[in-house]
């Protein structure tokens, strides 16, 4: 039982650091940006790049190691997502919103592609990983890679939080989330705020993408296809556009599809996670979390 | 068509045959008409063009290369040993490109070319939908590697199998989980048609040798966290789990389930014998993984002087499917020279007649569904240094 709880919690913190990044840039443009598991692929490229460039890190040094490639891709993948924001979204902001749904499936398709092309075809092996030593507690199995991981994840969602409420640039963000009309002529960069998005966000998939690197071990140019699609609905369950939501929603994805696979088998997990999902969201169709819908102009 | 067609070269060379065919058979009476058999017009007159499709585009390219240059080595030693019914063999072979749609229509091509047996198939799903084509033509067919079951299930006469097939897989799993003294199994797959065949088979196979199924899982592929499943492993703890599925999943299973407390022998299909699974499963979890292989040339004992004939044939070391492909175009040469003809029904008969005909994965005859009997399945192992598959067991003694 507290296996399946652990389990369903490491999942269930990087459906959570995605959907993060989903739900944001909701919030705040009303996009679903369907790029946005590819940038968490990036971030794991990212990494895989800088650390086999760097040849043999030794094992006692792979979490600071680690934990320095994670600010470098978090970095790079940030600024990725600023420009992708500014070529395919930003240019099309006042079109229709199917317009600039399209752009979004092309540049997934473009990233996804594009690293098949650099890197080939074939799943590659990440080229540090966190020793899975494990100890029993609480009749669980955890390893120290699991706790960093977690620990990670927290203080990334802990910073967030206190971005988003805490600085002028969060109030900004929040401003625009409510009326951007009304935000810019009260004086806020509508634009280079949604840049801030966009980076706050990229860079959080790309986070998660690095240490689901180190985790698992293995990475291709498809991994961000189905994580993508996991925390769009993640990042729905919980309110789309509320940021506590998308943790939430994250983390009881985690839990029910832990849940499921054990109780009906690995085959009926997704049946029974999203038989769950279609329930909670016929009653709260505006997920756990979701704020009174503002319909705007 | 013809005049825009792409391949112009190809069809010039189709020409300048069919004109040395014409050539040669002007000239038969002189010189081979002195020692025909009786039954003058079963042998062929002209060189016997075997047809070959294999994928040579595509990600599977390179086997379809292996494919073809052990052909042309079997092709090259029977030609040198005075050739099959007294002519000459050639290989003619066409790109699949591992889909049905363009094997359809190259399949047809080599039909008008002439072929009178193929020796060529290498992806089951694109191997398919040729069956009728080379069976209404009239030519037997010897796939050296596609091994669907639903090959001869389509329950056509002219087909036969000379890779094993999942049956003899699953067998070959089972016969080495006994060797190992596990008294209770489990299998995993990941709900493809090739992999669930595969588990089901095993499960089958299992219960009938009276080895315990503890645990029979399926997976979703193309996800990082198995930990779900690893967990139940674990928890079951059966003496050997089977992954039937392919090598990325199988890596990370393998991982998290010795992670979980896992610590029987994970065994995993052919899908899976790949050197990158080493490398996603990591250094320390590679010391119970244990897998089912076709025999590959690297793994021959006693065949240096084969390996060499075909690196100066090839420029290449031989790869997989090489030693298939090699052993399809001599069952056919054999089969063709009992029946002391190239005709249909005369081939089959010989080809179901044959009797434990010496190949690379051990004598092989028929069964009535025209599979191999048995082997053709080795048990390989990761070597720690290369993180490479090597033979481990033969399953022979």
């Amino acid at each position: 039982m507290m296996q399946l709880i652990w389990n369903g919690l490491i999942v269930g913190s990087f459906y959570s650091l995605v959907a993060l990044g989903y739900s944001m840039v909701y919030g705040i443009i009303k996009l679903l940006n369907f790029a946005h598991g590819d940038i968490y692929m990036l971030g794991a490229f990212v990494g895989f790049l800088v650390l086999s460039s760097f040849g043999g890190i030794p094992a006692a040094m792979s979490i600071p190691a680690l934990l320095v490639i994670l600010l470098l891709a978090m970095v790079v993948t940030g600024l990725i997502g600023v420009a992708i924001e500014r070529v395919a979204y930003r240019p099309l902001r006042s079109s229709p919103r199917l317009a600039v749904l399209i752009t979004a499936i092309g540049v997934s398709f473009t990233l996804e592609y594009g690293i098949r092309q650099l890197f080939g075809p074939n799943p590659r092996a990440f080229p540090v990983r966190l020793s899975s030593e494990s100890f029993d507690v609480l009749g669980m199995r955890v390893s120290l890679s699991q706790l960093v991981l977690v620990v990670v994840a927290a203080v990334l969602m802990f910073v967030l939080a206190h971005i988003v409420e805490r600085t002028r640039e969060g109030r900004a963000m929040r401003a625009i989330a409510l009326d951007p009309q009304a935000a810019h002529l009260m004086g806020v960069n509508v634009n280079r705020v949604i840049a801030t998005v966009f980076f706050i966000g990229s860079a959080l998939a790309g986070a998660a993408g690095v240490m689901a690197g180190a985790y698992y071990g293995s990475i291709d140019f498809l991994m961000g296809f189905v994580i993508g699609l996991k925390a769009f609905t993640a990042a729905v369950i919980g309110g789309i556009g509320n940021l506590y939501g998308a943790m939430l929603g994250g983390l009881l994805l985690g839990l029910l599809e832990s849940f499921g696979a054990a109780w009906l088998g690995g085959e009926w997990r997704d049946v029974f996670s999203f038989a769950i999902l279609i329930v909670i969201l016929t009653f709260k169709p505006t997920g756990l979390l979701g704020a009174r819908v503002v319909e705007r102009m | 068509m013809s005049a825009r067609s792409p391949r112009p070269s190809r069809i010039i060379t189709t020409l300048l045959a069919a004109g040395a065919i014409a050539i040669t058979a002007g000239c038969s009476g002189g010189i081979a008409g002195g020692n025909d058999p009786g039954e003058s017009g079963a042998a062929p007159e002209g060189p016997i063009a075997l047809g070959m499709l294999a994928p040579f585009s595509g990600s599977e390219s390179a086997f379809g290369v292996y494919m073809q240059q052990g052909a042309e080595l079997a092709i090259q030693e029977i030609n040198a040993d005075g050739g099959v019914l007294g002519q000459e063999l050639e290989l003619v072979v066409e790109d699949d490109a591992c889909d049905a749609t363009t094997s359809v229509a190259a399949a047809n091509k080599l039909v008008t070319e002439g072929i009178v047996a193929s020796v060529g198939g290498y992806c089951s799903g694109a191997t398919l939908p040729t069956l009728p084509i080379f069976d209404q033509a009239g030519i037997p067919m010897v796939i050296p590697a596609a091994n669907s079951n639903d090959l001869p299930d389509a329950g056509l006469p002219g087909v036969f199998l000379i890779n094993g097939t999942g049956t003899q897989q699953a067998q070959s799993a089972v016969q080495y989980a006994q060797q190992e003294g596990a008294t209770t199994v489990a299998v995993i797959d990941d709900a493809t048609s090739y992999s669930a065949d595969l588990a089901e088979a095993f499960v089958e196979q299992a219960d009938a040798a009276g080895v315990e199924v503890a645990f029979e899982a399926t997976v979703t592929p193309g996800e990082n966290d198995y930990a779900s499943v690893a967990t139940q492993l674990a928890q079951a703890a059966p003496d050997l789990v089977y992954w039937t599925g392919y090598y990325q999943e199988g890596a990370l299973i393998n991982r998290q389930s010795v992670d979980a407390g896992f610590e029987g022998i994970f065994m995993v299909a052919d899908g899976s014998i790949d050197a990158s699974f080493a490398e996603i499963t990591g250094e320390g979890y590679i010391e119970n993984v244990v897998g089912t292989f076709t025999q590959t040339p690297d793994m021959l004992v006693g065949a240096e002087s084969w390996i060499a004939d075909y690196e100066e044939l090839a420029g290449a070391a031989p790869g997989p499917y090489s030693t298939q492909a090699y052993d399809a175009v001599r069952i056919v040469a054999q089969a063709m020279e009992d029946a002391g003809s190239t005709e249909f029904d005369a081939v089959v008969t010989a080809l179901e007649g044959l009797e434990d005909f010496e190949t690379f994965a051990g004598p092989l005859t028929f069964t009535e569904d025209h599979t191999r009997e048995s082997g053709g399945f080795v048990i390989v192992s990761i070597d720690p240094e290369s993180g490479q598959f090597v033979l481990k067991d033969d399953l022979q003694g």
